[in-house]
C-alpha cells in the first residue's frame, strides 16, 4: 500500500478518520460537560457519554500516530459539485414540502437534483421530473397516506 | 394495489363525514388533529377511533397528524402558532403537559393553549406478579421498611406517571424505593414477569385489558375506583396518600372564539354517548371520562401545584 | 385437540379465500413498502391499523402481520439494489449484495435471499407452533444483567464485519454509540448532545442515519466518481444462483435460521442482533474470512435467514405471553386489543381458531412471498440496466419522502443531508459506516441496561458473574477481545487456513 511519493510519511485517509473520531469525541465531551456522572449505583446522564468519548479521543490519536509513520498515502480527489448540488437539493425539498406543497418540492428536487450531473438533457430531465412526482403523489401521498400537502397552502 | 385499497376507505370516510351539516364554520374545510404522538400508540389510537364520530357529529372532515416529539411539545408548540380559526386542535394529555413546565423552558406558553375536553381519565397503580408475596400496598411498605432501597419499582422514566407516583409512596410512607426506568410499559411488564424488578407502575387501563393471571394490582391511584378496576382499593382508602392520573383529551388555541371551543367540546361529549363508540372504547381499555373544557381547566392548577411540589422532592433527593 | 388437529384448524382458518386475500393483500403491501426505502413497516401499519375496525378479527390481524414480513422480503431487495438498506436489519446485506449486484450477480443475491428467507420463515414458523410457550420462558430469563452481557458481546462482534482495520471499526461503534445517546435521557430526563434542538429531544430517528450514510452519500460518491455514465454493473451473467452459490449458502442459512429464531425472542434490537451476528458468525467459520464484503453469497444467506427468522419468532413472546418484543409487535398488540382479544396464554386456550389461524397464514404469506417474488427478480435486476443518471433522481425522492414523513417536519431531512455528507467524508476517509448503525441501534439498549443492571443491585457489577447466561457470553467476549488482541495469534490462524486451502 505503498502511496505515490515514497519518501512522504502520512497515511491520509488515516489521518481523516483520526480527525474525525478525536473531533467527535471532543464535541461530545463539550456537549456533556455540564450533565452529572452520578456514582456506579445511581449512573448519572453524563457517565456512559464521557466514558465513549475518551475512548473515541483515544483511539483517534492511536490511529493518528501510526499514520504519521506509514508512507503516504493521498485522499481520492474530491468533486464539489455533486457534493454541494445533492444536498442543496434535499434542503429545498425539506423546506418545499411544508410551504409550497408535494409537488413543487418533488419537482425542484428532481430538477435541481439532476443537475449534479453534468451530462443531462433538459428533456429527459423535465419528462423524468413529472413522471416521478405523479408517481410519488398517487404511491405515497394517496397510497400510503404520508401526511404532506399536494398543493401550495 | 395498495392505493385503490385506501381510497375506496377515505372516499367512504368523507362520504359519511357530510352527512350532517351544521353553521358554516365548520364545514368548509377540514379540521386538522394534531396528535403529539407516534402513530400506533394509546393517545393516537384513541383519537383516529374518536375523529370519524366527530366528523359526523360536526360534518366536516378531520385528518389526524402526528407531531410526536419531546413528549408533546412540538405538537404544542406548532398548536399555539396556529391560526386561532377553529381550524387546527391537538391532543392534550396530563401529567407531561402540566409537568414539562416546571423543570424546562419550554417554546411555547402554555397559557395559550385551552383545554376543549377531557376524554380519558386513567389512574395509575402498581401491580406485582401473580405470585408475589405482597398482596397490598402495606405488605409492600412493610418490606420496604426493613430492606431500605431493596424494592425496586419499574417505571417509564423520571417525571413520568409512575415515577411520581413512587415519590409520593416514598414520601407518604417514608420508606425508600428504588425507581428503575424502563422504555415503556410493555419492557418494564416483561421485567416484571421475568422476576427482575419488585413492582412496576401502570395504568389501570393497561391492568384492565392485560392476560389475567400474571400479575396483580395493589392499589390503584385514583381518588375513587376507577370503573375499569372497581375490586381494586385505591391508595387512599389504604392509608397512603397518593393520587396520580393520567388524563387525555383535546385542546385548542385560546384565540380561538369561546362558542367554536365549546361547540367542539359539545361534540366530543355526544360521540362518547355514542354506544358504538363505547364498545370500541371498552376494547381499547380506555377509561372513558368526559369534562368540559372549563372544567379541565378549572381542575389544573391544583394538579400542577401537586406536581411541582413533587418535583421540589426530586431536587431535594438527588 | 393433539398439535396436528390444531395445525389443521390453523389452516382451514388461514385458508379461507377472505383470509388467503388480505394475506396476500398483507404481502404485497408489505413488499412494496420494504422496497420503497424510508417507510416503514410501523408508520403503514399505524396508519391502517383504524382500517381493521371492519376486518374479522382474524383477518385484520393477517393482514398486518403479512405487511410486517413482506416488508422484512422487500427491504432486502433495496439493500442488494441500491445499498440502501431500509432498516437496521438489512444493513448487513448491504455488504455483500450490493456487491453481487454490481458483479452482475444481482439476481443470485436476490433469489438467496428470498429462498434462505422462506426457509427460515418456515422453520421459525414451525417453532412458534411447537415450542412458543416454552421458548417464550427463555425471553423472560433475559433481565438487564444478560441484556448488558449480550450487547457488549454484539457490539465486539460486529468489529468482525468491516473489512478493515479493527481501530477503525471500534471507533465507527463508538460514534454509533455516541449518536445513539442523542436526545432525553430516559432515566433522568436529561437533555443530552442535543445542541438545544428540540427537534432533537426524542433522538436521532434510525432512518435519517441510514439514508443519510447510505442512500445520500451513496449517490453523491457515485456521482464524483465519474458521472452518471460511469456508474455501471457488470452485464448479468446469469438470472439465478448457480449450484456453487447453493452449496456455499446452505449451511449459512441452517446457521443465520438459528441464530435468527432465538434472537427474535429477545425484546429489543432482537432481528437487528440477528443479522449482524449470523453475519459475524459466517465470517468467523468461513475459510475465507478476506472475501467478506466482496460479494460472498453466504454473505447475504446468512442474515436474510436471520432476520427473517427473527421477524416469525418476535410473534413468540407477544402471543404467549402478550409481551410485545419491539414497536411492530407493539402495534400488533394495539391490532389485537381493537378487536377486544388480549394476546396470551389464554387465546391459545379459548381462541385457538386465532393464534393457529395466524402462525398457519405466516407460513402461506411467505410462500406467497417466495411465489410473488422469484418472478419479480427478472424485474428487479432489469431495473438495474436503467441508466443511472434516470435512476437517482428517483432514489434521492424516494428517500426524501421517507425521511420526511416520519414526523413531517424539515429538520429530518436536513439533518439526513448532514449524514449524507458525514457519510461523505467517512469514504473519503476510508471508514465502514455499518458498526456505526450497530453501535447506534444496541448502544441506547446497552446503557439503559447497564444503568437498570446497577440501581437494580445497588452498585454491586458482581451480578453479572453470578447469572449463568450472563457469565457465558462475557466469557465469549474476553475469549473474542483476545482473539482480536492478540494479532499474532489471529495471524498463524489465517496462515493455517491458507495452508489449509493451499
Amino acid at each position: 500500500m505503498a502511496g505515490p511519493a515514497a519518501s512522504d510519511k502520512g497515511d491520509r485517509p488515516d489521518l481523516l478518520t483520526a480527525a474525525i473520531f478525536v473531533g467527535f469525541g471532543a464535541l461530545g465531551l463539550w456537549q456533556t460537560r455540564v450533565l452529572e456522572g452520578g456514582t456506579l449505583a445511581q449512573m448519572g446522564p453524563g457517565f456512559l457519554p464521557r466514558v465513549v468519548c475518551v475512548l473515541l479521543i483515544v483511539l483517534g490519536l492511536v490511529i493518528g500516530f501510526a499514520a504519521l509513520r506509514r508512507d503516504a498515502e493521498p485522499i481520492e480527489p474530491i468533486k464539489l459539485r455533486p457534493v454541494i448540488i445533492i444536498t442543496l437539493s434535499i434542503v429545498a425539498f425539506a423546506y418545499a414540502a411544508t410551504h409550497l406543497g408535494f409537488v413543487i418540492a418533488s419537482l425542484l428536487l428532481v430538477i435541481a437534483g439532476s443537475l449534479a450531473d453534468p451530462g443531462g438533457k433538459w428533456r429527459t430531465t423535465l419528462l423524468l421530473a413529472a413522471g416521478l412526482t405523479a408517481f410519488g403523489a398517487i404511491v405515497f401521498v394517496y397510497g400510503l397516506g404520508v401526511q404532506v400537502p399536494l398543493w401550495p397552502v | 394495489m395498495n392505493t385503490r385499497f385506501a381510497l375506496p376507505l377515505a372516499a367512504a370516510i368523507s362520504l359519511a363525514a357530510t352527512t350532517a351539516a351544521l353553521a358554516d364554520w365548520p364545514t368548509d374545510r377540514p379540521i386538522e388533529m394534531i396528535v403529539a404522538y407516534a402513530p400506533g400508540g394509546g393517545t393516537d389510537i384513541m383519537l383516529r377511533t374518536l375523529a370519524p364520530y366527530l366528523e359526523a357529529d360536526l360534518g366536516t372532515q378531520i385528518p389526524v397528524m402526528n407531531r410526536p416529539g419531546a413528549s408533546g411539545e412540538i405538537a404544542y408548540t406548532a398548536l399555539a402558532q396556529a391560526k386561532p380559526d377553529g381550524y387546527t386542535i391537538s391532543s392534550l394529555n396530563t401529567p407531561g403537559f402540566l409537568t414539562m413546565r416546571i423543570d424546562r423552558k419550554l417554546r411555547f406558553d402554555p397559557d395559550d393553549i385551552c383545554p376543549i375536553a377531557r376524554i380519558v381519565e386513567d389512574p395509575g397503580m402498581f401491580v406485582v406478579q401473580a405470585a408475589s408475596e405482597f398482596n397490598s400496598l402495606a405488605d409492600l411498605v412493610a418490606y420496604a421498611k426493613d430492606n431500605p432501597g431493596a424494592v425496586s419499582i419499574g417505571t417509564t422514566g423520571v417525571g413520568t406517571d409512575e415515577h411520581l407516583a413512587m415519590l409520593q409512596l416514598e414520601q407518604s410512607a417514608g420508606v425508600d424505593l428504588t425507581a428503575v426506568p424502563f422504555g415503556g410499559a410493555n419492557e418494564a411488564k416483561t421485567a416484571l414477569l421475568g422476576g427482575h424488578v419488585t413492582a412496576i407502575g401502570l395504568n389501570v387501563g393497561e391492568f384492565a385489558s392485560a392476560e389475567p393471571g400474571q400479575i396483580k394490582g395493589l392499589a390503584q391511584f385514583a381518588g375513587e375506583r376507577s370503573i375499569l378496576a372497581p375490586e381494586l382499593p385505591t391508595a387512599t382508602e389504604q392509608g397512603f396518600d397518593v393520587l396520580m392520573s393520567s388524563e387525555r383529551g383535546l385542546a385548542a388555541p385560546c384565540a380561538v372564539p369561546e362558542d367554536l371551543r365549546a361547540k367542539l367540546s359539545d361534540a366530543v361529549d355526544r360521540a362518547l354517548a355514542n354506544p358504538e363508540f363505547q364498545e370500541k372504547a371498552r376494547q381499547q381499555g380506555l377509561a372513558l371520562s368526559y369534562q368540559s373544557g372549563a372544567d379541565w381547566s378549572a381542575a389544573m392548577p391544583e394538579r400542577l401545584a401537586r406536581y411541582e411540589e413533587i418535583f421540589k422532592l426530586i431536587k431535594e433527593n438527588q | 385437540m393433539n398439535f396436528v388437529d390444531l395445525l389443521m384448524l390453523g389452516f382451514s382458518e388461514a385458508m379461507t379465500p377472505a383470509n388467503l386475500g388480505f394475506c396476500l393483500l398483507g404481502a404485497l403491501l408489505g413488499t412494496l413498502i420494504g422496497v420503497l426505502p424510508g417507510i416503514g413497516p410501523t408508520a403503514t401499519i399505524a396508519v391502517l391499523l383504524p382500517i381493521t375496525f371492519f376486518l374479522p378479527p382474524l383477518a385484520g390481524i393477517i393482514m398486518l402481520a403479512g405487511i410486517y414480513y413482506g416488508a422484512q422480503y422487500g427491504g432486502s431487495t433495496t439493500a442488494i439494489l441500491v445499498n440502501l438498506p431500509g432498516e437496521a436489519s438489512a444493513v448487513v446485506t448491504t455488504l455483500d449484495g450490493y456487491q453481487m449486484a454490481r458483479q452482475g450477480r444481482a439476481g443470485a443475491a436476490l433469489a438467496v435471499a428470498a429462498l434462505g428467507s422462506f426457509f427460515a420463515g418456515t422453520v421459525a414458523t414451525f417453532a412458534i407452533a411447537v415450542a412458543g410457550p416454552t421458548l417464550s420462558s427463555f425471553a423472560l430469563n433475559f433481565g438487564p444483567a444478560e441484556y448488558v452481557a449480550l450487547m457488549v458481546f454484539g457490539l465486539l462482534a460486529a468489529t468482525i464485519l468491516a473489512s478493515g482495520p479493527v481501530l477503525k471499526a471500534i471507533g465507527m461503534i463508538l460514534i454509533g454509540l455516541l449518536l445513539g445517546m442523542v436526545g432525553t435521557d430516559q432515566a433522568t430526563g436529561a437533555e443530552r448532545l442535543t445542541f438545544g434542538a428540540v427537534e432533537l429531544f426524542d433522538g436521532i430517528d434510525f432512518i435519517v442515519i441510514a439514508i443519510g450514510l447510505f442512500g445520500f452519500s451513496e449517490i453523491i460518491s457515485n456521482l464524483e466518481r465519474s458521472g452518471s455514465e460511469g456508474v455501471t454493473v457488470a452485464p448479468l451473467t446469469r438470472l439465478w444462483p448457480t449450484r456453487e452459490d447453493f452449496r456455499n449458502s446452505w449451511a449459512a442459512v441452517l446457521r443465520g435460521t438459528g441464530l435468527g429464531t432465538l434472537l427474535g425472542l429477545l425484546p429489543g434490537g432482537g432481528a437487528t442482533l440477528a443479522s449482524f451476528s449470523a453475519y459475524s458468525l459466517e465470517k468467523k467459520v468461513s475459510r475465507h474470512p478476506e472475501k467478506f464484503g466482496t460479494g460472498v453469497v453466504e454473505g447475504v444467506a446468512a442474515p436474510e435467514a436471520a432476520n427473517n427468522a427473527a421477524a416469525q419468532s418476535s410473534f413468540i413472546p407477544l402471543l404467549t405471553l402478550g409481551i410485545p418484543s419491539n414497536n411492530m409487535m407493539a402495534m400488533m398488540l394495539s391490532a389485537f386489543m381493537i378487536h377486544g382479544i388480549t394476546p396470551g396464554p389464554s387465546v391459545l386456550t379459548n381462541q385457538p381458531e386465532i393464534f393457529w389461524g395466524l402462525v398457519a397464514s405466516m407460513w402461506i404469506g411467505n410462500l406467497l412471498l417466495v411465489v410473488i417474488n422469484l418472478p419479480m427478480i427478472g424485474l428487479w435486476v432489469r431495473l438495474l440496466t436503467v441508466p443511472y443518471r434516470l435512476l437517482y433522481p428517483a432514489i434521492l425522492l424516494f428517500c426524501c419522502i421517507g425521511v420526511y414523513s416520519m414526523n413531517n417536519r424539515i429538520f429530518d431531512v436536513i439533518l439526513a443531508a448532514g449524514f449524507g455528507l458525514l457519510g461523505y467524508v467517512f469514504r473519503k476517509a476510508k471508514c465502514e459506516p455499518g458498526p456505526l448503525l450497530l453501535g447506534f441501534v444496541l448502544g441506547p439498549l446497552l446503557e439503559a441496561n447497564l444503568r437498570r443492571t446497577l440501581l437494580i443491585t445497588q452498585g454491586d457489577p458482581s451480578i453479572f458473574i453470578e447469572r449463568p447466561i450472563s457469565l457465558v457470553m462475557l466469557i465469549a467476549t474476553v475469549v473474542l477481545l483476545g482473539l482480536m488482541i492478540f494479532p499474532a495469534f489471529r495471524k498463524t490462524r489465517e496462515e493455517a487456513f491458507q495452508e489449509e486451502e493451499a
